[in-house]
């Protein structure tokens, strides 16, 4: 599957994307991984290494806890889920990144 | 995405670092199986899916050192963070235990508060002696100098210019009286000799003015005084305008340059002020110069130097100022010089002594360890059910035994605590009790490090203490104590262990109360020695020679006359006389000796001259002292200037210098000296200045002859009376002032109590000894006590069906006593091996007692026997008294 754009991703943006991908329920890190390429339609592919790194950190942070589960297809998985204070942290974070990210595109297409 | 059924399990959290490793392993092998799955299903064959996944990971072994790297550093932190959540649950837990037993928590901690607080306060002594750095500039290298003999100024001056391995280096002698006056009433005060670089040694500044400078042990320049910060607070009111004033010493007038910090007591706490020495070898001083001046050594090594070293150089100076001496000196003189570094000297001798008696408390602390652990055992038994309850629901072994000794922790931490208390107060009566001549007792105090040692010492204790009882407790006996059969295996195990606490209490006991009768017998023989003269009903009062300018000899003389005739008139003064130096004169009396040529038997050439100590007195002073006359004439006041020169010697040394010829008519003198002496009598040998040695030998010189050389610069006045003393002091000061009043006299002594301070070093060891002794004692008492106690207490049923079947009170006496007696039995005949081992670090501090004396090894553990018995026959009466009836009805 040849991907389309290779962005690098800015420092912290990896996580606020992980936790957003955590916001819907428990997933392992190969779904956290699909989830975000299919979103952004192929066009933030994320390095392996550098998702699990991520997954960990969070972890250790306690904005995510880990369990061990099935998987869908019947191996054993290592489920991530948002704690409270992960989903406070995504919040925060999703409002940090919306102003930004506006401020940025306001500059952008500013008539010059 | 949904979760297969059941899967939510409960993560369990991973064991260790190979866990991690392993849990890591499988979430990667996870994403890239998965991976290959999907691939597979797009058509890839299994191999180049396998490969093209491993291919999108990259690294897989960086990741997983990453991933795991991670996960250890978390799993660290919840470790840590759940075993501090754990102790202060434990805490709380055990807080709320003790609280629940105030009778229990004031016993324990009060027991544990003694013997720590006994042990800090003894720390404190031990601290200040032994262990502290001096408190000087780079005390590591300072070093003291002496040699065999002694270092005279004369050799001093040769060593400070030759050395090269120690700079500056200085002497000193300290310790003399000397009446000093000024702007205030004449006193007596204690002064310390210093050559000029003496302070630059020790790296001390003056707090106000300055110290010695370089040649200011000069004749003619040595005109200076430095004061301690004691004295100027007493006797000039801490004046600042001190400085460039006039003092006069025993007759000299002195400018006082600088003021001591209130912390330097260099060389002894009891130093007053600092007078240069005046190094002065003109022939007029030629006999102090060479002879009877003697100084200690002090010198600061230069970097790099060691002691050894400079021990070879002074070795090799001291060997080549020999031939400076202005007479043949002996060969023994100067064999060797000793370099050690200044710590050891200023520690002296006491050391041995304090470790003993560090070694006895820390046994009480022990004793008391015991007395607690053995609380905690039978608190442990009553506590069988709930520990059970909280091993059934899961609590681990390392859990219950982290709770048990958190408690016991906490009780030694309150015990430390209260401890300090103790030990303030304790230190207190120490530094009460303290002999002189203890170094660096101004140093002793409770601060950070006792503070630190005490509370160090109440940590390990409560480990100590509640390990055992804590180990025994949490051993599963699940079936026995939920059962409720009280009697379980369990018990007798714990039983077996309290007992076994009980005799090593009894043995430590045996072992401090026969060290403790050792001493207590030596110091009955001190006081039994025959002291050769009659201390009862003699007082002494130190009388210095006022100054004159000239005719000094005979000025003085007509003024210890007229002192003499006033004294006399007192009410209840039977007789008076003076003597230059009291048997025990204690630190304001010197004893000086000679080098003596013996007519009949004079000393070989390189021989050593034998010493001889001097006394020269008034001719009544045998008759106030009670010393028998036992050959030829005593002294008499027909014994004067002009006529022939005589002396009297004492038993001993007729023995000593004319073993086989009748001392009278002999001949002796000083070795720089012409005029010959004649012995015209002998009188009975008295003990000098120790109750322990054999003395030395000594001549008594008239003072009505005695001149120049001969004629001492102080005078002790002794009486034979019954006054009262408080009647008598201000009497024989008026008397003195009558006669000279610029004269000071210090306060009269009972020449009884002269002699008592002598043993004062014994005393203090005896006493410390003893108290310690009494406490393991009762400690012990206690314990024993308690361990049978319990024994009963939990044997009621028993001794109630003994007694139903027809058992009497006397037979469950007899069993009671018989069990403790065993306990007593054994601990004491362990007791008395250690002692038999231990009293030999005791064999240094004995005088008249071997280590192993009879009398103590039968009556101590008989003693010990007897205590034990008591403690015991309390709860064999309470067992004798059992009613069958209550006692089967009972659980």
């Amino acid at each position: 599957m040849p991907h389309t754009a290779d962005l690098a991703l800015l420092q912290g943006t990896l996580d606020v994307l992980v936790l957003k991908a955590l916001m819907f329920g428990p997933r392992h890190g190969y779904a956290v991984a699909s989830w975000i390429r299919d979103t952004s339609d192929e066009t933030l592919n994320v390095e392996d290494r550098a998702l699990y790194v991520a997954l960990h950190r969070l972890e250790d942070r306690g904005w995510v806890e880990a369990e061990w589960g099935l998987s869908e297809n019947n191996r054993k998985a290592k489920y991530y889920q948002l704690t409270t204070r992960g989903r406070a942290q995504l919040r925060a974070e999703t409002t940090r990144w919306t102003a930004y990210a506006e401020a940025v595109f306001k500059v952008l297409r500013a008539p010059s | 995405m949904k979760l297969g059924p059941g899967i939510r399990k409960l993560l369990q959290r991973p064991a260790g670092a190979r866990a991690v490793e392993r849990e890591v392993d499988a979430e990667l092998a996870f994403h890239v199986e998965t991976r290959i799955d999907v691939l597979v299903s797009r058509g890839l064959t299994r191999e180049a899916a396998d490969q093209q996944a491993r291919r999108e990971f990259g690294d897989l072994r960086a990741a997983r050192a990453e991933l795991a790297a991670i996960d250890r550093g978390r799993l660290g932190r919840e470790r840590r963070a759940d075993w501090r959540d754990g102790l202060i649950q434990d805490v709380r837990f055990a807080l709320r235990a003790l609280a629940r037993r105030p009778s229990f928590l004031a016993i324990t901690s009060l027991t544990l508060a003694l013997g720590i607080g006994a042990n800090a306060a003894m720390f404190s002594v031990v601290d200040a002696a032994l262990l502290k750095p001096l408190p000087y500039a780079d005390p590591d290298r300072l070093v003291s100098v002496w040699p065999t003999g002694a270092m005279m100024p004369g050799i001093f001056v040769q060593v400070r210019d030759g050395t090269r391995t120690m700079d500056p280096i200085a002497g000193y002698s300290g310790g003399s009286a000397v009446s000093m006056s000024g702007a205030f009433e004449p006193a007596r005060v204690v002064q310390a000799e210093a050559t000029s670089r003496f302070f630059d040694v020790l790296g001390v500044r003056a707090a106000l003015g300055r110290t010695f400078r370089g040649g200011e042990d000069q004749p003619g320049r040595d005109r200076i005084a430095v004061l301690g910060n004691a004295l100027w607070q007493q006797q000039f009111g801490s004046d600042p305008g001190i400085l460039g004033r006039s003092v006069v010493v025993d007759g000299i007038s002195r400018t006082v340059v600088g003021v001591m910090p209130h912390d330097f007591h260099f060389p002894s706490p009891n130093i007053d002020f600092w007078v240069p020495v005046s190094l002065d070898p003109s022939p007029a001083n030629i006999g102090r110069y060479w002879g009877t001046s003697h100084l200690n050594v002090i010198g600061r090594l230069r970097p790099g130097v060691t002691a050894q070293l400079a021990e070879q150089e002074a070795a090799v100076l001291i060997d080549r100022s020999r031939a400076s001496f202005p007479w043949r000196m002996s060969d023994e003189w100067g064999t060797g010089v000793t370099v050690v570094p200044l710590e050891r000297k200023v520690v002296g001798d006491v050391g041995p002594m304090l470790l003993v008696l560090f070694g006895s408390v820390a046994v009480v602390l022990l004793i008391a360890c015991v007395n607690v652990a053995n609380l905690l055992l039978s608190r442990a038994t009553a506590r069988e059910r709930e520990i059970a309850i909280r091993a059934s629901l899961g609590a681990g072994r390392g859990r219950i035994v982290r709770q048990l000794l958190t408690e016991s922790v906490i009780l030694a931490l309150v015990g430390g605590t209260v401890g300090l208390v103790v030990a303030a107060g304790g230190v207190r009566a120490l530094l009460l009790l303290m002999p002189p001549g203890m170094p660096r007792v101004t140093e002793v105090a409770i601060d950070a490090r006792v503070l630190a040692f005490a509370m160090a010492t109440a940590l390990l204790t409560g480990i100590a203490f509640g390990l055992a009882p804590a180990l025994r407790a949490s051993r599963p006996t699940l079936q026995g104590a939920l059962g409720a059969t009280r009697n379980a295996g369990g018990t007798l195990a714990r039983r077996r262990l309290s007992e076994g606490l009980v005799v090593a209490q009894i043995a430590l006991g045996v072992v401090l109360v026969a060290g403790a009768g050792l001493l207590i017998k030596s110091f009955w023989r001190l006081h039994q020695v025959e002291l050769g003269f009659r201390a009862d009903e003699v007082v002494a009062a130190d009388v210095p020679i006022p100054s004159f300018p000239s005719d000094t000899t005979p000025r003085a003389r007509a003024f210890f006359d007229a002192v003499l005739e006033e004294v006399r008139a007192i009410p209840g003064v039977q007789a008076a006389a003076v003597a230059s130096v009291l048997p025990f004169g204690g630190a304001g009396s010197m004893q000086s000796s000679f080098a003596t040529e013996i007519e009949a038997s004079p000393t070989p050439p390189g021989g050593s001259a034998p010493m001889l100590v001097r006394t020269v007195v008034s001719p009544d002073y045998f008759r106030v002292m009670g010393i028998p006359l036992l050959r030829g004439r005593a002294l008499s006041d027909a014994d004067r200037e002009g006529g022939p020169a005589v002396a009297l010697v004492d038993e001993l040394t007729a023995r000593r210098l004319w073993p086989n010829a009748d001392p009278i008519g002999q001949r002796f003198r000083a070795v720089w000296m012409k005029p010959w002496i004649t012995v015209v009598g002998v009188v009975g040998t008295v003990k000098r200045d120790s109750l322990s040695s054999a003395g030395e030998v000594g001549v008594y010189l008239p003072a009505t002859h005695a001149a120049g050389f001969w004629f001492p610069t102080q005078m002790s006045l002794v009486m034979r009376t019954t006054a009262p003393m408080s009647a008598l002091a201000p009497r024989i000061r008026s008397a003195v002032a009558r006669v000279d009043r610029t004269v000071p006299v210090t306060s009269p002594r009972l020449v009884r109590t002269l002699v008592a301070s002598s043993a004062a070093r014994t005393r203090f060891t005896v006493v410390l000894l003893a108290t310690f002794a009494v406490v393991a004692l009762s400690l012990g008492a206690v314990g024993i006590y308690g361990v049978v106690a319990y024994a009963v207490s939990r044997r009621t049923r028993e001794i109630g069906v003994r007694m139903a079947l027809g058992a009497r009170a006397g037979d469950v006496l007899g069993m009671v006593l018989r069990e403790g007696g065993i306990l007593a039995g054994a601990g004491v005949a362990l007791g008395i091996a250690g002692a038999l081992v231990a009293s030999r670090l005791l064999a240094g501090f004995l005088f008249g007692v071997t280590p192993n004396d009879p009398a103590v090894f039968v009556a101590v553990p008989a003693l010990l026997g007897l205590v034990a018995l008591g403690a015991c026959a309390i709860p064999a009466r309470r067992a004798s008294r059992v009613d069958p009836v209550v006692a089967l009805r009972s659980d």
